[in-house]
């Protein structure tokens, strides 16, 4: 489903961490994002480099590799979700994957990132991902064996702002009220049984 | 057993990208195709160094299939920030075939090296003539797919 191309979204102000132990996809990564209008941003190359930023600086997002030496993206959101400073712990991750081995299928369910992105993708692609994450109402959950985004199934509707493909797809969100409240009488009419003449 | 908690987020980069500014849609993304357009020939190079790491690889014969993973995943890496489909199902064959043969603890450099062989083809084509490469991936995923049945 396409992000609508006229819709807007201004992420001069967001601060975003960017992780990949390959400098030349860094490098690409941190572009795209520098398109989309990011002002700040920081690169790192390891997850023990991304604990540190975590610890020192103010993130809104972060998007992180999740195939890296020593300490892949998968250690370092479940680290996130649970050991980092307490206003952290629930920072949006958007996680890019390239090829998952058998052996990561279940320690990438069970990491808590917001959103796992497949490569190859696009430019468009990824800011659906962010403007998702940025919407997303999910709750968090927080358990023994996972922290995390609700994971469990619910039909929501399309997400708020993007077209259903069938034409009674409708969002379930309901928005700030337009017309003014309606008063007794007019919701009693609503629900009173009229008799009808055939 | 432990308690489950439920704790309703409000990110500060929902009320970010709602903010009044910023851009929309459509221009965030043709300036990150800009931006990565300028990228695009360093990266090329990238994946012309790896690709010829696998080819010294193969022709030593000593290196593991976690190292050819390594050197594979590379390639889908910097191939899939710039959308190179053909050369990234390519390299995707070859994570897959290499991750098959260390789970069975076996070594297959003919199936390998055809994967290499086809990763520098791909990478000198740029991605054009698809239809004819396309034809060279289903081959590999081929090569790839007899691992499971042998």
């Amino acid at each position: 489903m396409a992000l609508d191309p006229n819709i807007r979204i201004n992420l001069d102000r967001s601060v975003v961490l960017l992780v990949d132990d390959n400098p030349q996809a860094l490098e690409a990564l941190s572009a795209m994002v520098r398109g989309f209008g990011v002002r700040k941003q920081f690169k790192c190359g390891s997850g023990a480099e991304a604990m540190h930023y975590v610890k020192n600086q103010e993130l809104d997002l972060i998007i992180t590799d999740a195939q890296m030496p020593d300490m892949d993206g998968y250690d370092f959101v479940r680290w996130l979700r649970r050991d980092a400073p307490p206003e952290l712990i629930f920072t949006p991750v958007i996680m890019l994957t390239g090829h998952a081995p058998r052996s990561m299928v279940e320690k990438s369910r069970d990491s808590g990132a917001n959103f796992i992105l497949t490569r190859p993708f696009t430019p468009e692609i990824l800011l659906q991902r962010i403007f998702w994450v940025a919407r997303d109402e999910r709750q968090m959950v927080k358990s023994a064996n996972y922290v995390g985004p609700d994971r469990r199934f619910k039909n929501l509707g399309p997400p708020l702002g993007v077209k259903g493909r069938r034409k009674d797809d409708l969002s379930t969100h309901v928005g700030a009220a337009v017309d003014p409240n309606m008063d007794q009488n007019e919701v009693d009419m609503l629900m009173k049984p009229a008799r009808v003449q055939i | 057993m432990s308690k489950t908690e439920f704790i309703k987020v409000q990110h500060r980069l929902s009320q970010q990208v709602a903010k009044p500014g910023g851009m929309t849609a459509d221009i965030a993304t043709q300036r990150a195709r800009r931006e990565l357009a300028a990228q695009a020939g360093d990266a090329k190079k990238s994946l012309g160094v790896t690709i010829g790491r696998l080819e010294a690889m193969c022709a030593e014969k000593t290196a593991s299939a976690d190292d050819i993973y390594v050197e594979s995943a590379v390639v889908l890496d910097i191939a899939g920030m710039f959308d190179m489909r053909t050369l990234c199902d390519a390299s995707y064959s070859l994570c897959e075939l290499t991750d098959r043969l260390r789970t069975k603890d076996r070594q297959d450099w003919t199936s390998i090296g055809v994967h290499v062989n086809a990763l520098r083809l791909i990478w000198s084509k740029d991605d054009k003539d698809a239809d004819q490469l396309k034809s060279v991936v289903d081959g590999l995923w081929a090569i790839t797919d007899r691992l499971d049945a042998s």
